[in-house]
């Protein structure tokens, strides 16, 4: 590869789309100008199990402006729901949750009608006038109770290496439960879908992750081809994993659509959030550490329990973290998911490796104490050189920069270890850390160049931006590569017609789309160096590739820059109306045969009160090895994000049901906190940013849930510290420590 | 939402004939919490009654005291020259409710009338005797964290969700309504109610009485003053439970008290017997422990709010440090 | 009622019942005297409500960035839902539509407030101010240029409500300091965490002495 110029991938460029969504410029699902459009309101189950006994409509239908009510007695079939393997969603075992398609209910709010009106009020006012009684089943949505019925999920084998349960045999050993509440993903935009049938060519405008697996999700369930299926998702106002497949609400908007023969709008009440679209499951952890006296870890067992729903098993990484977070001989993690009268909880930032990590790092935490010695001592005793999993090397690890960095820079040296031992006026000040670990993998994927006679390049996938800033982060790697400045280039997304792209989600996008965008524009470059050297009379006929500098939209002479020839003249040259390449990238053998993580240590600081149990996070310092930071505005944004849904998860997120009636009670943003403003500490976000060799060639690894994780630990350690109360069930709220 | 008739009298005693005859029909100000419960079902008036236009805004000096209009918003109440000098202690309470936009709508007389927060009261699915008499209490074998440690019934445990209205409980306010049958004046204390049998009445208030001002008597308590709100998150949040203290302090001897409670109670809670034993003492820390325990005498837990009844006190003993502390 | 004057919005918006009760009727004549018998007689009981329907609403003057609206909604139209899906200001958001998340933050007559707790015909002859009015022309507010400058957003959707909000934080007087900024800003959630940003965004345009 000839040696360019220092490029524009790790500046702080401000976001492509930032002009878009500071003057509201920037459409969302329920937002695209549709003619004709008509509105839906969904009615959902007042019950958790049962049958629908009786369905009036009549009132509704009557109701002023009101086109139809589509419930399971009216409703368009979904050809898929009649095949078992159709009606599998490939990424979750079982089968799907089928709309308007009995009477059987299976959840609480599942949707039994969708009123369809002219206008949004008409609509809503027509959902309240349908009358459904039910006949009620006995439900269990309760995961302690329910415990005996857990299985080993068929995507989660447990694992063992060594000794199982060897930590009861270390002369310092402890054994602790830990608990992880339902938290909701509660993005800002609730979800929302427009569907529009042409024929039988569907168009659905919706919010998601994948719009290739959107669209793949569709063609299932409604039997149709893949050109007859399109999904446009340009923006997405949020997500953690809440818009990773197809929901009720594009279900219910496609099946009114086709029954009214107008296109059909929906967008769910805050309160359907809670049920229709996903949720991180409850969990109950068992944690057994065991270690010799110097803080060598004997032994470690991990045995989580998560709730899933009777329909499909949905497993989750949570005992991910502990398998390749510490070096130790013995080692076993034990899973199990229990089906309950609950929707199929989904992926949710920091998927598994959050809830599991609060439980290990808590206990790392606890055995500290219990040898007398320091958490990060500990940590760096056990300090795996190679993942303990599976003893490959790893890609890349600079953990232990990233405790030493954290720690200098947070002042950890000065902290008293014993609990209770500070205190600034009415509060109590605690001090506590963590370190996380989250896969960093890379997927296959697909983009198009495609550079116009005017200069300007055009890349294509079809991936999304959910918030970190895909975009911009792809049209540096794409100025970098193809020598094109980055204000002439437009990354284009969030379009299932696009080439295919996999979901954003796991920490995989910068990887996986950001080393295809980087083998596309460089075999772009390439092509044209090629024309260029080939062009008879070229200057740079005789010039070998490596002297060869792309710049500013040219190639230049390495030696002697006043020798240049723009892409324009070479497309002109060659009577080029436009040169495409698209490609397809997936990474080499490398990638399997090293162990891709990031990894990052926090370090926090909590005032407690000490009459009111009020806890507030001070201070952070997170220090994060992502690889080579890609862009350090955006990236510093998604740690910044990763702290706040850390604090959220550890002081306030907890969604409550009330097992009589199998619903949550607290289904609002009123009453399920999420933090404020007013909740931010002063956040020092740090990077080790030194390129991965392993996992692309940019040399990013996975950013968008590395700081999550442990985060919440850190927090329940340092209130530990400040209050001598151990608190091991989130969230850490005033009643457990008044 | 069901459809509604509409009108905006600009006359106090239209607004009041329109809903004296209607028992369907509601008054509308700020807004933030009965357009709220239409929405989702709590509340179906026929008829909105807009008194907007009505000229009860006004903040004066009224009596010996301060006369605060009934549509004042809460953020000019708040920040009200007036109001501050004579009344820090509303101003402090005003502020810790709600967020900006809203103390930019909400009302001095809609936030009196704000309705609970109980889980159950919000979601029509569930049984609450408040908002269907005869349903059942969800929250009383239900999830009661955040519910009453006093004067609960059998029939309800909701507690009343406003921070200004424990002030205002505080200070001895007195409520100024006009109604068909003419004006009349209610002591703060007997303008909300207990639950008793009848939780779906919050207030005393009659068919068409419409809350025209709120009267503060002046007092001593014009520095000595603090509104605690404790809540799991730093800012916009309803109280798990709060404190109006306010201090009459003579050389380090409490010559005066008030103190009233918030989340505690079917409306706002005033400790008469603990201001009583606090009048004379030292303001210490000693003295306010046992004021607390004092105050804490007759409450009595559910299943998942037992922390009240130690957070209770802990939050009368902070509120009076933090009101003696004021310099 | 004594103080309505018939007909002469806004000092009347609403409208009693018995002259609604004739147009109603006097319409469903007219509209039965023109459509065939049979249709009339399947039709008839839906379109008594029908019908009515259309005097439901009632009529609204609504100044918003700087344009006159004189529009005709039902009371039960939110200020929100009257922005979006009706004059399709779609930059106004809808997060929970409780006033609990701030993402619909307007300004109405120089106030910030949730415009998904205003009843639309409650701001009769009132000026709103919403994201979309708030540049001149090309040229972005000092605020949205901070907040790109301080990416003072990731997902993007609660972003006009937050710069609605954060204007209006700065002409009242409320951002002299971060804890103040920080207070004041609560009441609009960003579930992405880009909170400290857009402090500093704010910070960034009080400090500028720019006019906002």
């Amino acid at each position: 590869m000839p040696k360019q110029p220092k490029g524009v991938v790790g500046d702080p460029m401000h976001r492509v789309d930032g002009r878009l969504k500071v003057t509201g410029a920037a459409r969302y699902a329920a937002e695209h100008p549709v003619a004709g459009v008509k509105h839906g309101v969904l009615v959902t189950s007042t019950v958790a199990r049962g049958r629908i006994k009786q369905l009036d409509t009549a009132a509704a239908e009557k109701a002023p402006g009101v086109l139809a009510v589509v419930t399971y007695r009216n409703s368009p079939k979904v050809p898929g729901y009649s095949d078992a393997k159709a009606s599998n969603n490939p990424r979750v075992e079982g089968q799907e949750i089928k709309i308007f398609y009995d009477d059987q209910i299976h959840f609480y709010n599942q949707p039994v009608a969708l009123a369809i009106a002219e206008t949004l009020e008409q609509a809503r006012y027509a959902a309240s006038l349908v009358r459904v009684a039910y006949e009620q089943q006995p439900h269990q949505t309760d995961l302690a109770a329910n415990l005996s019925k857990g299985t080993e999920p068929k995507k989660e084998k447990d694992y063992s290496r060594g000794q199982a349960y060897a930590y009861r045999t270390a002369p310092t050993h402890l054994e602790q439960e830990y608990g992880t509440p339902i938290q909701v993903h509660n993005p800002l935009e609730m979800h929302a879908a427009i569907a529009l049938w042409e024929g039988n060519k569907l168009t659905v405008y919706n919010k998601t992750q994948a719009p290739k697996l959107a669209q793949q999700d569709l063609m299932r369930m409604f039997q149709l081809p893949e050109e007859n299926v399109l999904v446009h998702s340009p923006f997405v106002g949020g997500a953690f994993g809440g818009s990773s497949r197809i929901w009720p609400q594009e279900t219910a908007a496609i099946l009114g659509a086709k029954h009214v023969g107008h296109p059909v709008k929906l967008m769910l009440r805050r309160e359907q959030e809670f049920n229709l679209v996903g949720y991180r499951p409850r969990s109950m952890q068992k944690m057994g550490l065991g270690a010799s006296a110097d803080g060598a870890l004997v032994g470690v067992t991990h045995e989580a329990f998560g709730n899933s729903s009777q329909y499909e098993q949905f497993a989750e990484r949570i005992v991910h973290p502990t398998k390749s977070a510490y070096r130790t001989p013995n080692m076993n993690t034990v899973y199990k998911v229990v089906p309950l009268d609950v929707s199929t909880p989904c992926w949710t930032r920091g998927p598994g490796e959050s809830s599991g990590s609060f439980a290990l790092e808590s206990a790392m935490d606890e055995l500290a104490y219990a040898l007398k010695m320091d958490p990060v001592a500990l940590r760096l005793r056990n300090y795996a050189e190679t993942d303990p999993e599976n003893d490959k090397p790893w890609a890349s690890k600079h953990l232990r920069e990233c405790y030493e960095r954290g720690a200098a820079s947070f002042g950890w040296s000065k902290r008293n270890p014993a609990p209770r031992s500070t205190r600034q006026g009415d509060w109590l000040v605690g001090q506590g850390m963590s370190s996380g670990i989250y896969k960093s993998e890379r997927q296959e994927a697909t983009a198009k160049a495609r550079l116009m006679a005017d200069g300007t390049l055009l890349i294509q996938s079809a991936t999304a931006d959910t918030g970190p800033g895909t975009g911009t982060i792809m049209t540096q790697i794409a100025a970098d590569a193809s020598g094109v400045a980055p204000e002439k280039i437009r990354f284009e997304l969030g379009d299932s017609a696009l080439p295919p792209a996999p979901i954003q989600a796991g920490s995989h996008t910068a990887t996986s789309v950001g080393s295809v965008v980087h083998d596309v524009c460089v075999a772009l470059r390439e092509q044209l160096q090629n024309l260029a050297r080939n062009q008879i009379g070229s200057a740079f006929s005789q010039v070998p590739p490596t002297d060869l500098v792309a710049l500013n939209g040219e190639l230049q002479l390495a030696q002697d820059s006043s020798k240049r020839l723009s892409y324009v003249d070479i497309l002109k040259q060659q009577n080029l109306p436009m040169l495409e390449v698209t490609r397809q990238s997936k990474g080499g053998p490398e990638l399997k045969e090293h162990s891709g993580k990031s990894f990052c240590a926090n370090f926090v600081e909590v005032h407690v009160h000490a009459l009111t149990g009020e806890v507030r996070v001070r201070r952070v310092v997170s220090v994060v090895d992502a690889g080579r930071v890609l862009n350090h505005t955006t990236a510093r944004s998604q740690v910044l994000g990763a702290v706040v849904w850390g604090i959220g998860q550890a002081l306030m997120e907890q969604a409550v049901i009330d097992h009589r009636y199998g619903n949550f009670i607290n289904h609002d943003l009123a009453e399920y906190h999420v933090p404020v403003n007013a909740d931010m500490p002063e956040i020092d976000v740090q990077f080790i940013d030194k390129p991965d060799p392993i996992i692309s060639p940019t040399g990013a690894k996975g950013l968008g849930e590395i700081g999550l994780v442990g985060f919440a630990a850190a927090v329940a350690n340092a209130v530990y510290h400040a209050t001598g109360t151990r608190v091991r069930e989130l969230p850490i709220t005033p009643d457990k420590l008044v | 939402m069901n459809q509604f008739q509409y009108v905006r009298p600009t006359k106090q005693k239209a607004a009041i004939d329109a809903l004296a005859k209607d028992t369907s029909a509601q008054f509308i100000a700020g807004g933030t919490n009965l357009v709220d419960l239409m929405k989702r079902g709590v509340m179906n008036p026929q008829k909105l009654v807009d008194i907007n236009k009505l000229p009860l805004n006004k903040i004066e000096k009224e009596n010996g005291g301060l006369r605060i209009g009934a549509l004042a918003s809460n953020k000019a109440v708040a920040e009200d020259k007036l109001v501050l000098e004579k009344q820090p202690l509303l101003a402090q309470a005003l502020v810790a409710g709600a967020s900006a936009q809203l103390r930019n709508m909400a009302t001095v007389g809609g936030n009196m009338l704000q309705r609970t927060r109980c889980y159950y009261f919000y979601d029509t699915a569930m049984p609450c005797n408040k908002r269907e008499p005869g349903s059942g209490c969800g929250a009383l074998e239900g999830i009661n964290r955040m519910h009453a440690i006093f004067g609960f019934s059998d029939k309800c445990i909701a507690v009343h969700p406003s921070d200004m209205s424990v002030a205002l409980a505080a200070l001895d306010a007195t409520v100024l309504v006009s109604g068909p049958r003419g004006d009349r004046r209610i002591p703060f204390a007997d303008f909300h109610r207990l639950p008793g049998d009848t939780p779906q009445k919050d207030t005393n208030l009659e068919q068409g009485e419409l809350i025209t001002a709120v009267d503060i008597p002046d007092g001593p308590f014009t520095k000595n003053v603090h509104y605690l709100k404790v809540r799991e998150r730093a800012s916009y949040a309803f109280a798990l439970l709060s404190v109006a203290a306010a201090l009459h302090l003579d050389n380090g001897t409490i010559k005066d008290a008030r103190l009233a409670m918030g989340g505690v109670a079917h409306k706002p809670w005033r400790l008469n017997e603990a201001e009583k034993f606090l009048v004379g003492k030292p303001a210490t820390e000693e003295t306010f422990r046992q004021a607390a325990a004092i105050a804490m005498r007759d409450a009595k837990a559910f299943k998942h709010n037992a922390y009240k009844l130690k957070l209770g006190p802990n939050s009368i003993v902070q509120a009076l440090k933090n009101a003696t502390a004021v310099a | 009622m004594a103080d309505e004057k018939p007909g002469t919005p806004p000092e009347n918006a609403g409208h009693d019942g018995n002259r609604r009760d004739f147009l109603k009727k006097s319409t469903l004549l007219t509209a039965v005297a023109l459509t065939p018998g049979p249709v009339v007689h399947a039709a008839e009981a839906a379109w008594d409500e029908k019908v009515a329907a259309a005097f439901e609403k009632v009529p609204l003057k609504l100044e918003v960035n700087g344009v006159k609206h004189k529009l005709s909604v039902e009371p039960r139209t939110t200020l929100l839902d009257l922005l979006r899906e009706q004059l399709h200001l779609t930059g106004t958001k809808k997060g929970c539509d409780y006033g609990q998340c701030g993402a619909c933050t307007v300004h109405v007559d120089g106030e910030r407030v949730n415009s998904c707790l205003r009843l639309a015909v409650m701001e009769d002859g009132k000026k709103v101010t919403t994201i979309e009015g708030l540049a001149n022309g090309d040229k972005l507010h000092p605020m949205q240029e901070a907040f790109v400058k301080h990416d003072g957003f990731q997902c993007g959707y609660c972003t006009p409500g937050q710069i609605m909000s954060a204007v209006a934080c700065i002409r009242e007087g409320h951002a002299g300091s971060e804890g103040e900024i920080k207070e004041y800003m609560s009441g609009n959630i960003c579930r992405c965490g880009a909170y400290s940003n857009i402090v500093a965004a704010i910070q960034d345009v009080k400090n500028g002495g720019q006019k906002v």
